[in-house]
């Protein structure tokens, strides 16, 4: 096999706990992308939670120092840039990385306590990036197609992003550089997925919120996001929704029920984590990639290609 | 929404007088009335420095209330008061009355990001309206929001479960406070997959951080500290 050149370096990821927990197949499918293409990561030991986007409302430095020591960690591993594959992730570092660039002394203080909790200092040396921009940036749509072993020809999905894979461009440097995608009409996503045979159809939602954050306190805002998401996706004639993201993931499918109640239209889609779909692609069993274990049933969809 | 009593007290009052002679030229019409005060009064500058003084806060004084922020927002389509730029504009007048007017909206930030990335002058702001809903909450002038609930909920259960939650316990405590109904539906349909899986055990036992007794109370001292941008 070539070698495949990386522009990363050395690549870690952090998990977060949606990966450990409802994100499962997230994480099983993107081990299983990465074995097959052949690129390599290394997940962080011991990460703690990166507070999400609720931690940082509450509290200034647990916002900032909670995702600071995954960095450190990530840093004593060598490794030259963090992956996340929730977008939710992928925010908060780099959001804590933002804000301990541009506040020396916030960066101190924030360097103190990570010594008094027995990690090293943060050295400000690691790039962000997400796992849709790890696949797109080592081995592209042209590295994905050589590995398809079944075809998807005919399948139309609607790539949802979530609003945090390119959001804000201060943070994740979407539109900064070559290696990220554009930061209001991500494409990245989109070209993996027609690198497998299937059809990408328009959607409008792509970065569109699910608003995630108030998916209990404020139930009904919500429902009306994920309702608005599924609708263009469905309007223009998507059989699946794809996904980069476990919040909106969990959010939209555990809410379709509630969703086709309270409007009325029959708005149900079976959602894919897009490593579940590339690791189909690949040849790998339903059971193998876990799209039975979903709560919606994507198999009912993807059969015709068994 | 009626003009801020703050703008009122612009014109403060006019001086008219029947026959104003400068420099032997007689003035008449309108000339001859003058504004005693021209400067607005009524501000209450501590908002502004006070937000300006947090870490989330400090790009406030970038605003050029050009609205771009409020144009693209989420929330606004669903409630038409929530308008980020108004909520900046209020702040930096220090209006609290009628930022406690509008108490119900500006909780309900969904934190999508678009204000902060289209921002043409690099203001953060969905850090800036959650700086000035904090400084609302910090005075005690609003009540606590479901938002607020929920954040803090989160903030302990990471803090109880050793370093990481589970979107279970998460959701169990949710319950207890609650945030959740479920239908008997809703269960069974999520119960299917979970069993399915074997993920259920993993959701209700997430693992901790090795060393989270050590790190918890350093955590713990952080957070009570007072941060600045600088």
């Amino acid at each position: 096999m070539t070698e495949i050149l990386n522009p990363f370096g050395k690549v870690a990821l952090y998990p977060g706990c949606a990966l450990d927990g409802l994100g499962k197949a997230y994480d099983v499918t993107l081990q299983l992308v990465a074995k097959d293409l052949g690129i390599n990561y290394e997940k962080i030991e011991d990460y703690n939670c990166c507070g999400a986007l609720e931690v940082k409302n509450v509290n200034t430095m647990a916002g900032l120092l909670l995702p600071a020591r995954n960095l450190s960690l990530a840093r004593q591993m060598g490794a030259n840039a963090v992956m996340s594959a929730c977008p939710g992730c992928h925010y908060s570092l780099s959001r804590t990385q933002y804000f301990m660039t541009r506040y020396p002394k916030l960066r101190e203080k924030v360097n103190s306590y990570l010594e008094k909790m027995g990690t090293k200092q943060y050295d400000m040396q690691l790039l962000m990036i997400h796992a849709v921009e790890f696949i797109y940036n080592t081995v592209g749509p042209e590295g994905v197609k050589s590995r398809v072993k079944r075809p998807l020809q005919g399948l139309k999905v609607a790539p949802y992003y979530g609003c945090l894979y390119s959001r804000p461009k201060a943070y994740t440097l979407t539109g900064y550089m070559k290696m990220k995608d554009d930061p209001e009409r991500p494409v990245f996503m989109d070209e993996l997925l027609r690198a497998l045979g299937a059809e990408v159809v328009p959607f409008e939602s792509k970065t569109m919120c699910c608003g995630g954050p108030h998916v209990y306190s404020d139930v009904n805002t919500s429902l009306h996001l994920e309702a608005r998401i599924l609708k263009d996706a469905k309007r223009n004639g998507a059989e699946l929704l794809i996904t980069d993201c476990p919040l909106g993931h969990v959010a939209i499918e555990s809410n379709m029920n509630k969703i086709t109640e309270k409007y009325g239209q029959d708005l149900r889609m079976p959602l894919t984590y897009f490593t579940q779909l590339l690791a189909f692609a690949f040849g790998h069993s339903p059971e193998e990639t876990l799209l039975t274990a979903n709560l919606t049933d994507p198999m009912s969809v993807l059969k015709r290609y068994m | 929404m009626p003009i801020p009593n703050l703008e009122k007290p612009i014109i403060k009052g006019l001086i008219q007088k029947d026959k104003v002679i400068v420099d032997g030229v007689e003035l008449d019409g309108t000339w001859n009335a003058f504004m005693i005060e021209r400067t607005q009064t009524g501000y209450d500058q501590s908002v502004w420095d006070e937000i300006a003084n947090t870490v989330e806060g400090a790009t406030i004084s970038l605003c050029w209330q050009c609205g771009t922020c409020t144009s693209g927002c989420t929330m606004r389509e669903y409630d038409p008061n929530y308008s980020p730029r108004r909520f900046i504009d209020l702040a930096r007048k220090g209006d609290k009355q009628s930022l406690i007017e509008l108490q119900d909206s500006i909780w309900r930030c969904v934190s999508c990001q678009k204000c902060t990335h289209r921002c043409p002058k690099g203001v953060l702001v969905e850090e800036v309206v959650h700086s000035i809903h904090n400084y609302l909450l910090k005075h005690g002038l609003v009540k606590t929001d479901p938002g607020t609930v929920f954040d803090e909920l989160f903030l302990e259960t990471v803090m109880k479960n050793g370093g990481r939650i589970s979107e279970l316990i998460l959701g169990g405590a949710s319950a207890k406070a609650g945030f959740v109904t479920m239908s008997l539906r809703d269960l069974l349909t999520m119960m299917g997959p979970l069993l399915k899986s074997g993920l259920i055990k993993d959701l209700m036992k997430p693992s901790r951080v090795k060393d989270w007794d050590k790190i918890k109370p350093v955590l713990e001292e952080a957070m009570k500290e007072e941060v600045y941008p600088e």
